[in-house]
This record gives C-alpha cells, structure tokens and sequence, in this order.
C-alpha cells in the first residue's frame, strides 16, 4: 500500500466530509436520520463480495447501495408497508450476511473505515465523486427543499416528488460509498447526519444551515485526520466523537 | 367583462384507497372570476378532491384545466418542524418559476398584509395565522389565475376569519382569481361563493348557493341535526 501524504488525506477527507454534511442538511429535512443510517449498511455485503472477487470495494458497495435506494424507494411509493419496518429488517439482514462473509481484519476496515490508507486512486475518485454530489445537491436545492418540506406544494407547481427522492436517495447512495474509505459503513450515517444537525441548532437562514452542515463536515474531519495520526487511532470513530463534541457545543446556541 | 370560460372541467372523478373510494362520481365546471365553495362534513373528501385536482393522487375519470392555468394551492397545513431554519424571504425563493426580488417579497407580504420586515423572520417563528398568510402569499406569487384553498378555519382564530376572506376576495379582485376553497362554515356561502359544490364521498349538489342550499340538500349533505356548527368549533381547537 502506497501511502499518500497527510495533505491527501486532509483534502479527501474535507471534500467526502463536505458532500456528507450538504446532504445531510436535506435528509434531516426530510427527516430520514435513521433510515439513511440504516442504508450505509447496506453497503457491507458487496464490500466482502469485492473482497472476496477482488473487485473494487466502492463498486461493490455503490452496487449494492443504489439497490438498497431503489428499495426504499418502491417501498415509500409502491408499497403500503410502514418503511421503517421493511428498513430495519432488511438492512440489518444485511450487515448480517455481510458480517458473515467477511473476515475480521477486513471487517473492521469496511465497518469502521480507514482513511489513512488511501491509495491515488482512491483519492482522486474521492474528490471527483464528493464534487459531483455537491454539484448535483446545490443545483437541486430548491426542489429538494420544497419537496422535502411540503410534497403538496411542490407538485401544485409542476415537480415531481417522487422523482426528486429517487434522485436523493441514489446521490445519498454515492455519497455512502464514497464516505466509507473515511469512516466506515457503520459510522458513514453519522458523517451525514450529525453536521447537519449540528448547523440545525444554530443556523437562522436555509443558506446558512446548508453551508454549517458542510462546514462542521470539514472541522470534523480536518480534527479526527489531525488527530488520528498523532496518536494512530482509526480515524472514523475519532471523527463520529469529534462531531459528536462540535454537536454537543451546538446545544448552547440553540435557538429558543 | 372578460369572457367567461371554462377553466376547470371534471368528469366522473374517483379516487380510491384501498378498497374504499374516498370521492366517488362528481362533476362539476368551474368558469374563471367564479369562487367556488366546497361543503361538506369532516372526512367528506374535501381535501382528497383538492390533491386530485393539484395531480398528487391517482384517480380515475377526467380533470382538465384549460391552456395555461396556472394554480396557487394553499394545503390545510404544512408540518413544518418548529427549528426548521428557513426564513420568509428564502420560503418565497422556492417558488419553481418566478423571479423573486426585493420587491416582489414587499408585494406578496403586503398583499396578505403582513410588515415588509417579515421577509427576514424564519417561518418557524410565525404563529398559524401569520403562517397562513404566507402560504396564500406564496400560492399567488407569479400570478396563477387560479387560486386553491383548503380548509382555512382549521388554523385561524374565530376573530382571525373574517380577515383571511376579506383578504381572500380583495385578493381575488385585484389578482384576477378564480378562488376554489374549502370549509366548513356556511355562513361564507352567501357572502362569498358563487358556486357551492356539497360533497360527501359523493356529489350531493352543485349550482349557485340560492339554488343548491335548501333545506333538504343541507340535511342529506350534514344529516338532521346540522353539526357543521360543532366541525367549526372543533376545527379552531387546532390553534
């Protein structure tokens, strides 16, 4: 494994971070905390599949994933199932199957994520990825909004809700699988939601809960990267309780 | 006087859930400068007839709004969670279509007259009369000719009432709308609809109030005891 220097590290990290913290704004928003929690899981079992095959893990887990927001999908609107039932069950089942798949060492890596060890490729694909989620996220911003806080209102303008969430999910999707280099499927969830819910206590405008989510993203991934390699920790946990500090701080400027 | 048109046509609409229709068979044609009044008891499937006509539930039979109608819906409510950070001003900027400055914001607030300060308040912060206003403001920002109103007396306080219709129609007046609105409350008919469209799960009448609201009509749409005093009151308990 050629390691890459500590700036590499930084600049992936910010950007997966950025990306994270930007979508997390719209999933509290839409208020899926725990179902896009649940979906980074989903990620495990085509990581030790392309473990297993020695193929790529991203694409692994971005196969599996973009079925896992399908399937949430055609549940919300196809189905009259209550989703966070259907959610639990299958999602669990597989980071079960994937648990069962996988060795330990391995196991640890997909769950947990380890940054430090990013390889070239790895970082440019991180970067290139992370911008085209914040490209997508900004240019649909206003539908997203819009349709996240009332779907009544946008169709009485001419959206199309149900598209808009697909197009959510697939990019919430992405942003999963770009994020587990950093902190692992297990943890990717928080990486979305906790800036964002950090920027939510304190934010007075859209624009300014929008560009905290992504701006506490970037503290706390600079910090647990800064960190982790000071005193060799894994970086992902360090960067769930840095934000989970940052979160914490938060409490005191909340809004009355 | 502009000609009269049909801006609205519906034909043997049903929308089913399940195994229940929720509306069944009404037609009804709606001319523009009307205002037209939806009656009828709780769970009359005022609202699903409203989601029809905006395309948000499938349905069958035909609802054909004419050439280029374009429609403000105001929804009976907008679960908005109460830390949500988004000012009036950026509420406004959602709007798919319309350019919204500095001074479209100070028209559409003062056109629900609400302070041009408003625009920089978070929409949380609005009490649900103030909240109402911006939604109407909203629906009638980038001027459609037709403007949806659901169920106003569930979140406006019994002294709020007569502003939210007083607006309504001077609204209507200087917009040039076509008012379709919801409520529970008949002693709006006759100062306000030109048309009354009484709905339980089925069409009972459609006409002009004169024609339409006799007795009889009036009891087969609420039953004998015309509890639609009760569904006023309990609508207010919402506040």
């Amino acid at each position: 494994m050629n390691e890459l220097p500590l700036t590499y590290i930084l600049i992936a990290g910010s950007f997966i971070a950025a990306a994270g913290g930007l979508l997390g704004s719209f999933a509290l928003l839409r208020r899926m905390a725990l179902v896009g929690d649940a979906m980074s899981h989903v990620a495990l079992p085509g990581i030790t599949l392309a473990l297993i095959f020695h193929f790529d893990i991203l694409l692994g887990s971005i196969v599996f994933l973009v079925l896992g927001s399908f399937f949430i999908w055609a549940v919300e609107n196809k189905t009259k199932l209550p989703v966070d039932t259907v959610v639990g069950v299958f999602f669990t089942l597989s980071l079960a199957l994937g648990a069962l798949l996988a060795t330990k060492e391995e196991i640890i890596d997909a769950l947990f994520g380890n940054i430090v060890n990013l390889n070239l490729s790895d970082f440019w694909i991180a970067v290139l990825l992370s911008s085209v989620i914040v490209g997508i996220v900004i240019y649909f911003s206003r539908r997203f909004t819009l349709s996240f806080i009332s779907a009544d209102l946008a169709r009485s303008v001419g959206e199309n809700p149900a598209l808009l969430e697909l197009l959510f999910l697939l990019v919430f999707a992405i942003a999963v699988a770009v994020g587990i280099k950093l902190v692992g499927a297990l943890l990717m969830g928080s990486v979305i939601i906790i800036p964002a819910a950090t920027s939510r206590n304190i934010a007075r405008s859209f624009n300014g809960y929008l560009l905290g989510s992504a701006l506490f993203g970037v503290l706390g991934a600079v910090l647990s990267i800064l960190i982790s390699t000071s005193y060799n920790f894994s970086p992902g946990p360090v960067f769930i309780l840095a934000e989970g500090f940052l979160f914490s701080i938060s409490f005191f400027f909340r809004k009355k | 006087m502009p000609k009269e048109e049909n801006i609205l046509e519906v034909r043997r609409l049903t929308v089913i859930a399940g195994e229940n229709a929720l509306i069944k068979d009404i037609n009804f044609s709606v001319r523009a400068g009307e205002t037209v009044l939806v009656l009828g008891p709780n769970g009359a499937g005022k609202t699903t007839l409203f989601k029809a006509l905006i395309g948000s539930l499938t349905h069958t039979g035909e609802i054909q709004w004419g050439e280029g109608i374009k429609i403000g819906y105001v929804p009976q409510k907008v679960d908005l969670e109460r830390d949500l950070p988004i000012t009036v001003k950026e509420f406004f900027k959602l709007k798919a279509g319309v350019k919204v400055d500095e001074e479209t914001i100070k028209e559409a607030l003062s056109d629900v007259k609400l302070d041009k300060a408003y625009a920089s308040r978070g929409i949380s912060e609005l009490s649900s009369g103030e909240l109402q206003r911006l939604l109407i403001a909203w629906a009638v920002l980038g001027h459609p000719q037709v403007l949806m109103f659901d169920e106003p007396t569930a979140s406006v306080d019994i002294a709020g009432q007569d502003t939210i219709y007083e607006m309504l129609h001077t609204l209507q007046d200087s917009h040039n709308l076509t008012l379709i609105m919801i409520s529970h409350d008949l002693s709006i008919v006759y100062r306000y609809a030109t048309q009354v469209l009484c709905l339980n799960k089925t069409q009972i009448c459609y006409g002009t109030p004169r024609e339409v609201l006799t007795p009889a009509e009036l009891s087969k749409l609420y039953g004998e005891n015309h509890t639609f005093y009760h569904h006023m009151h309990s609508g207010n308990s919402h506040e």
